[in-house]
């Protein structure tokens, strides 16, 4: 394998720009990753090019490889942003929501959601409103062109998954904010209980909306077994919830 | 994505390992090309780096999107095959398209005639000073008389005089020749003289 050679085909170079298109919605963003990949690609005489042991498929090596270094630069450029030190004295809900909404995009609803979750914020959101003044004002919007892996398809908010396809997510968001929360909880207690490979393949394809058949082939099982492994979760997420008084409405 | 389920499954405040699972780990895992023991400490630390698991999300992402587009059977129209084909109709009509027209859309045939005005075409003619002559025996007789010469006419259905022909008074007058194009089924006659 000659790494010069690989760095220089037009197939990889392609993937390359590809995969920094789909992280960064700015050219400028774009540009530099792309730079920034091909220079670490190049850096140490190709050491990274070279670690490839052909264990795996080359292809697959190089998109992870990409990938991972995409998730470099993100941090590089982004991750030394500071949370203001207002937001800090607020406490750790406070860092969160400045989180979700400023670096996820998160709108502050679904950061009240998410941090009473966590078990970060137990107060009511009217009380949420009023403690979040100061996050309201924290500069959190110094550079817009920032995007978190989680919107590379759009707005959080966009990405509302077909019904059909991921039940849960479905169920969510019919429910009022007090039951959302309740149910959300109870699908994290759930999931918390079941084996490590049943919470990579919900994750995986209720989560991330992979298909079953690539979350099966990660989890080493038949596609045909992981749908109806996916069905026995979905039965007991299901009992759970109507345990809980939780019901579609 | 599934954003509810998503966050739901990973807390707010993300912890992150310092013991990433290697690039190509996560290249066969997404390959499934692990094995049994090592996929459960993968799986395991999946389950708690979001680093490692975005990265395994994306390359999934990657790889499937590669795999769909390899598989996308190019369409039949661009197999050698299909080529052949068309090559092969396309001369086929070049070769039979004109025989083929010529029998689904004959051509009106058109004879043209000059006869020499004998007796026979005379009484014809001079039967009535009609321009146009619908069926009948008249025209039987013309139709007749024309087969007798030679023409290929089957059928007339009509016949136009260009202009009421009448006996020249001379006996020495210019020969006269009979002028015909018949179209369709339609004859059109034109008495000429032979200097003309």
């Amino acid at each position: 394998m000659d790494p010069e050679k690989i760095l220089s085909s037009d197939k990889v170079l392609e993937k390359i720009e590809g995969v920094c298109k789909r992280h960064f919605s700015a050219e400028n963003d774009q540009n530099e990753c792309y730079v920034f990949v091909i220079d670490r690609l190049k850096s140490d005489n190709f050491k990274r090019l070279r670690a490839y042991k052909g264990k795996s498929k080359l292809s697959t090596y190089l998109y992870s490889l990409i990938n991972a270094l995409v998730v470099d630069f993100r941090r590089k450029r982004y991750g030394r942003r500071r949370i203001p030190s207002g937001v800090v004295k607020l406490g750790k809900w406070a860092e969160a929501v400045y989180r979700l909404v400023c670096w996820q995009k998160f709108s502050f609803d679904d950061a009240f959601d998410f941090v009473r979750i966590d078990g970060l914020f137990e107060g009511t959101y009217e009380q949420f409103l009023k403690e979040i003044a100061p996050i309201r004002n924290a500069p959190c919007r110094e550079n817009p062109t920032f995007q978190s892996i989680d919107e590379l398809r759009g707005s959080p908010l966009q990405n509302i998954v077909d019904s059909d396809s991921n039940p849960l997510e479905s169920l969510i968001q019919k429910l009022d904010r007090e039951r959302r929360i309740k149910a959300l909880r109870v699908i994290r207690e759930t999931t918390e209980e079941l084996s490590e490979k049943d919470q990579l393949l919900v994750r995986l394809v209720y989560g991330s909306d992979q298909p079953v058949s690539v979350a099966a082939k990660v989890i080493d099982l038949p596609a045909s077994a992981a749908r109806g492994r996916l069905k026995d979760l979905l039965t007991k997420y299901r009992e759970r919830l109507l345990a809980e008084g939780i019901r579609e409405p | 994505m599934g954003k509810w389920i998503n966050k739901s499954m990973k807390p707010s405040v993300e912890p992150d390992s310092e013991d990433h699972i290697a690039i190509e780990d996560l290249a066969r895992l997404v390959d499934g090309a692990v094995e049994k023991a090592e996929r459960q400490r993968f799986i395991r630390h999946l389950n708690r780096c979001q680093r490692c698991y975005k990265i395994l999300q994306e390359t999934l992402k990657d790889v499937s999107a590669e795999e769909s587009l390899q598989m996308v059977p190019s369409p039949w129209w661009k197999t050698r095959t299909a080529y052949a084909l068309a090559a092969s109709i396309i001369l086929v009509l070049l070769i039979g398209g004109p025989l083929v027209f010529n029998y689904w859309n004959p051509r009106p045939q058109v004879i043209l005639a000059t006869l020499k005005l004998d007796q026979q075409l005379k009484d014809i003619l001079l039967e009535d000073d009609a321009l146009r002559w619908e069926k009948g025996k008249r025209l039987n007789r013309l139709l007749a008389a024309l087969q007798q010469k030679g023409l290929q006419v089957k059928e007339l259905n009509l016949v136009v005089l260009s202009k009421p022909y009448y006996q020249k008074k001379s006996l020495f007058g210019p020969a006269e020749v009979l002028q015909i194009r018949i179209e369709n089924n339609v004859a059109y006659l034109e008495v000429k003289e032979m200097n003309q």
